[in-house]
């Protein structure tokens, strides 16, 4: 072991900080497996491992370079691409997403992207990182930013995600500890120029090292912890700015508008999303129901049951929201679902009777909550097309106005529910709006148009959230006064409950934009477009012996189904007016919250983490690789720099050109602690760095340079050799 | 090596040979006072008697085929023992001048510290105005006019310190210095037979001489160069340890000695580096420091080693 040659020493001593690199950088990837959908991590890891590998044996780029691109594509192949591996179809689908990807990010459509191209981002990045970890830990040898940075992502991770980060804290206690104890070591042995035979042995610094560590690990391992002597910092951080975007438990804030089956929590602004969700063929524009919910918490909206399916046989479905009595128009059309707008629920028009979809496919109905879930043998959940059959109707305004009988017990059991510490100046609001009132339709429709004419606004941004201590309707209507589909439909039920009115509140969609009709249209139906902006919330009230009858309170919008008077002249009320204002006035209603997504359907259970997957993970890998790229751009900058100037220099020989080439020279060699000090010349300064180099070159160099400078000469025709000086001088500065 | 040839180059190299011959190891005066020769100035030397300060000038002196006069400034010396004076001459009756020897080309005013400032101003004056004024006439000096004085270190005693305001009429002030001893040892050898000074030979002649001081008027210096002067010497006037820092002068000088500099070392542009070099030898006796500076003892080339630390070195030029 004394003999060890030098080079063979430094490349044990590399490989070991190195490969203490790669087991720091795992412990980065090992919570993604918990906290994010990433399948197949270890295609990741054994990927990194690779890259490790061949930067440890320090190959020359053009076969380094192939090598690692080899294996992307490999891991590639292996995970997503079907096709024979290299085969022209191959090299296509691959080209395709590509293509499709680079269009979805520079339109910052983050959802839209391809698990392919996220996982290939991804690849790119763990290379750039087996770079980047080369040049810290073996090049300028400094390991502990990355190690301090290790640590305090496994504790943020501990604390604010539910990875438990115990065991990787060890882990990376150990590794941090070697790789730090023998890059020290590696460190003296350079700046010592001491030699390994001098030590005798390896133990001589194995042993120390070694006790050090175990013994410091035992120890951390087996001393008494503390409890936490600080509370847990999250719902802390969460609450300190309620109205700023942060609900009590970290909803909030701006999210995207959609179909979402969270409403525990509304507030908050969000974004317009144009993307299609559905297209319906059907004779008139109406509102699509997906389901109901009956309990107000405060916040939101809740079930106060867990929803009980049952398989409906032959498609038959009748939800029975209003009674044979109303008067009802027979129509059919047909739902076509967008491929990738992943959805477990069925929209549906008032009045449904019948849905026909594909063969296999069954039903399952809700009649309590109003919703149809599908249950497809092969992929759970999708639905891709299906025929409706409806009554649609029409409620008489006279029949609404007379129907005064007392509620049934188990609908006001149900539908009058409202919180206990709900304000009660809701209350008092709703009686002064109503006191010149007398029938249950009139009141309705004095609550209902209620916001036209008290100065509300509608707003999809800064829309406030309820803090800590602060009712969601009481917010709405006595401080902001500013909100979105849900303020006024929530508002609006809720002050009907306090007027012992039952309401409840409805979720879906309205009608959409009338498209142009397509080949496969079918006669006499108009296709309308139905997008993510479409989804809406509005409120339904019982009337005895008619049903739930659907209101709108949204500014803006109006009613979805048609009223009408028995009388045959028709009187100028507010809701004929609203019919012909329907199409330019009606603004796009929402849903907050993220939705559509893949993840959310494949994992019900939890959807909060899996909310965060879709789009923040990819923005956040797409931003890692960035910043990635940067950081390495930022590292090699004199590398490029030089060529870039060296071309430059080569194409132009002037005086400027020669002096941006030489100051660059000067900046480099600053760089590499060669540098120039205040007041010194620069033929003082050339004769310092010949010394260094133990060449003529800077000198040569700079006596042409001063010649320029200070004689004001711009010949250039003595400057044949200067190009050359200068490169010899940048290749020693970079080498 | 460059598109410009100076005519008289290789004769400076020889005059430089030859006092090295007399002088062991006195490069940097014999140099430097080859600068103030060239550049039109006068010198000080000033240090303790007998480390060659005279042989210095007189080996200069002997290089030049020029008129040369010597004056031994003693306490009672008087000023028309430098400048002459107007004798009767009885066979034609009337006052005729005898000049004195100032009215030399070189002229080496030994000691001129030790004689009285009546005497000194009278060297002065004349060294300012290129004449001097005996009994109302106005007597032109000779051309190329060039004075070496020499003084011992004002601690000594007997000397009169020349006035401040008088001491930049010198282009540069130097320092002789003791010899090493391997130095005296050649020293010693040398002189041992026949003093070297006497095998000198003139190299330049007078009409050389000023064909090579219009040379170095010609020498560029570029303006970053000047304004790396500038840099310096208001730097001095901002110290805050001078009283008084160099005046426009004092630019001036600067100037004129760094292409004198460039001049000798064939270069037909100035660097820097000349200026850096020369700054101490012309700044330094142009600096009246506070008397707080004297007492924490800075001196003036402290101050200017300071300066030129700081003062940032023209690296690049503006292209429009």
């Amino acid at each position: 072991m004394a003999l060890i040659s030098s080079s063979k020493r430094q490349l044990v001593f590399r490989t070991i900080i190195y490969l203490c690199g790669f087991l720091l950088l795992w412990e980065w990837l090992r919570p993604l497996e918990t906290l994010t959908d990433t399948g197949s991590l270890s295609a990741f890891v054994i990927y990194t491992g690779f890259c490790f590998i061949i930067s440890v044996l320090n190959m020359k780029w053009w076969l380094s370079i192939p090598l690692k691109l080899g294996g992307l594509l490999f891991v590639l192949d292996g995970l997503f691409i079907s096709e024979a591996m290299f085969s022209k179809g191959w090299f296509y689908l691959l080209y395709l997403h590509v293509q499709y990807n680079l269009e979805m990010i520079s339109s910052q459509n983050w959802t839209e992207i391809t698990p392919l191209f996220r996982s290939l981002l991804f690849l790119v990045l763990l290379w750039l990182m087996s770079y980047l970890m080369y040049y810290w830990f073996v090049i300028s040898k400094r390991i502990f930013l990355f190690v301090l940075l290790t640590f305090i992502y496994l504790t943020v991770l501990d604390t604010f995600t539910v990875y438990e980060a115990n065991t990787a804290i060890v882990r990376a206690f150990i590794v941090s500890l070697i790789a730090l104890g023998v890059s020290n070591f590696y460190k003296e042995l350079g700046r010592e120029a001491m030699t390994f035979t001098g030590l005798k042995r390896v133990s001589a610094w194995v042993l120390p090292l070694a006790a050090v560590i175990v013994f410091s690990s035992l120890v951390g391992f087996a001393a008494p912890k503390l409890d936490p002597q600080w509370p847990d910092p999250v719902p802390y951080l969460t609450s300190t700015s309620p109205d700023a975007g942060f609900g009590e438990d970290g909803t909030g804030g701006v999210q995207k508008v959609g179909y979402g089956e969270d409403d525990s929590r509304l507030g908050g602004s969000f974004v317009q999303d144009d993307s299609l969700v559905f297209q319906a063929q059907v004779e008139e524009k109406h509102y699509w129901r997906i389901e109901t919910k009956d309990i107000y918490t405060g916040k939101g909206w809740e079930r106060s049951t867990e929803p009980e399916y049952n398989l409906t046989s032959d498609g038959s479905v009748d939800f029975h929201t209003f009674e044979n009595s109303v008067e009802t128009k027979s129509l059919q059309g047909i739902v076509t679902f967008q491929s990738n707008a992943f959805f477990s629920k069925l929209v549906y028009p008032y009045g449904i009777k019948q849905v026909d979809g594909e063969e296999d496919v069954n039903y399952l109905v809700d009649e309590e909550f109003g919703s149809i879930a599908v249950e497809a043998p092969e992929q759970q959940g999708i639905v891709d097309q299906y025929q409706i059959s409806y009554d649609n109707p029409s409620f008489s305004i006279d029949l609404l106005s007379e129907a005064n009988g007392e509620d049934p017990q188990a609908i006001k059991d149900k539908y009058l529910q409202l919180p206990d510490n709900l304000p009660n100046r809701v209350g008092n609001l709703a009686s002064q709006i109503i006191s010149e009132e007398e029938t249950r339709y009139d009141q309705v429709k004095a609550v209902e148009q209620y916001f036209n004419r008290n100065g509300f606004v509608y707003q999809t941004e800064d829309v406030a959230v309820p803090g800590r201590n602060q009712d969601y309707v009481d917010q709405f209507l006595f401080e902001t006064k500013a909100g979105y589909c849900d303020n006024y439909s929530t508002s609006m039920t809720v002050m009907l409950r306090t007027l012992d009115i039952p309401a409840r509140w409805v979720k879906g969609f309205t009608g959409g934009d009338l498209a142009p009709a397509s080949d496969d249209s079918i006669e006499g139906l108009n296709n309308y477009k139905v997008t993510n902006s479409n989804a809406h919330s509005w409120v339904e009230v019982y009337f005895p012996e008619v049903g739930w009858v659907p209101f709108e309170p949204t500014q803006g919008f109006s009613n979805p189904v048609d009223f009408y008077q028995d009388v045959n002249q028709q009187q100028d009320s507010p809701d004929t007016d609203e019919t012909a204002e329907q199409e330019e006035q009606e603004r796009p209603g929402n849903q907050q919250e993220v939705g559509m997504e893949e993840d959310e359907a494949a994992s019900d259970d939890n959807p909060k983490v899996q909310l965060a997957d879709g789009w923040s993970w990819t923005v956040a890998i797409v931003a890692a690789v960035l910043l990635a790229v940067a950081v390495i751009l930022f590292l090699t900058r004199y590398h490029w720099m030089s060529v870039w100037i060296r071309r430059k220099f080569h194409h132009q020989q002037n005086p400027q050109m020669y002096q941006e080439a030489y100051l660059f020279l000067l900046k480099l060699l600053n760089h590499k602690g060669l540098g120039r000090q205040e007041g010194q010349t620069l033929r003082e300064y050339a004769f310092q760095v010949d010394k260094r180099f133990e060449s003529q070159d800077m000198v040569r160099l700079t006596h042409q340079y001063e010649r320029m400078l200070y004689r004001n000469e711009t010949d250039s025709a003595q400057w044949g050799n200067i190009t050359e000086l200068w490169e010899n001088l940048i290749k020693r500065a970079l080498s | 090596m460059t598109q410009h040839a100076f005519l008289y180059n290789s004769k400076i190299s020889k005059v430089l040979r030859n006092i090295n011959q007399v002088i062991v190891g006195k490069d940097e005066p014999a140099t430097l006072s080859l600068v103030a020769l060239l550049a039109g100035g006068h010198v000080l030397l000033e240090d303790v008697p007998g480390v060659g300060k005279t042989m210095l000038v007189r080996t200069l002196a002997k290089s030049l085929d020029c008129d040369f006069k010597r004056i031994q400034f003693t306490p009672d010396l008087l000023p028309s023992d430098v400048t002459g004076v107007s004798i009767y001459n009885p066979k034609e009756l009337e006052f005729e001048f005898r000049g004195g020897p100032i009215l030399g080309n070189i002229v080496l005013a030994d000691e001129i510290n030790r004689t009285s400032p009546k005497t000194q101003s009278a060297l002065l004056e004349g060294m300012e105005e290129n004449s001097v004024t005996v009994d109302g006439n106005t007597i032109q000096l000779k051309h190329p006019f060039f004075v070496m004085a020499t003084q011992n270190p004002i601690e000594y005693e007997g000397t009169y310190p020349l006035p401040e305001a008088q001491l930049d009429r010198f282009l540069l002030k130097l320092k002789m210095g003791y010899p090493t001893p391997q130095e005296e040892l050649q020293m010693l050898e040398k002189t041992s037979k026949n003093h070297p000074i006497n095998d000198i030979e003139a190299v330049i002649d007078k009409e050389e001489l000023i064909t090579i001081q219009n040379e170095v008027k010609d020498v560029y210096m570029d303006q970053n160069v000047q304004r790396y002067i500038i840099d310096i010497v208001t730097g001095t006037r901002e110290h805050r340890g001078a009283y008084l820092g160099v005046s426009p002068r004092g630019s001036i000088a600067l100037m004129k000695a760094a292409k004198a500099y460039a001049y000798i070392h064939d270069r037909d542009y100035v660097l820097p580096d000349d200026v850096k070099y020369l700054a101490p030898f012309v700044l330094a006796h142009r600096i009246i420091l506070t008397s707080e500076a004297k007492f924490e003892g800075i001196t003036a080339e402290m101050i200017i080693e300071e300066l030129l630390g700081n003062a940032s070195i023209p690296v690049r030029k503006e292209y429009s």
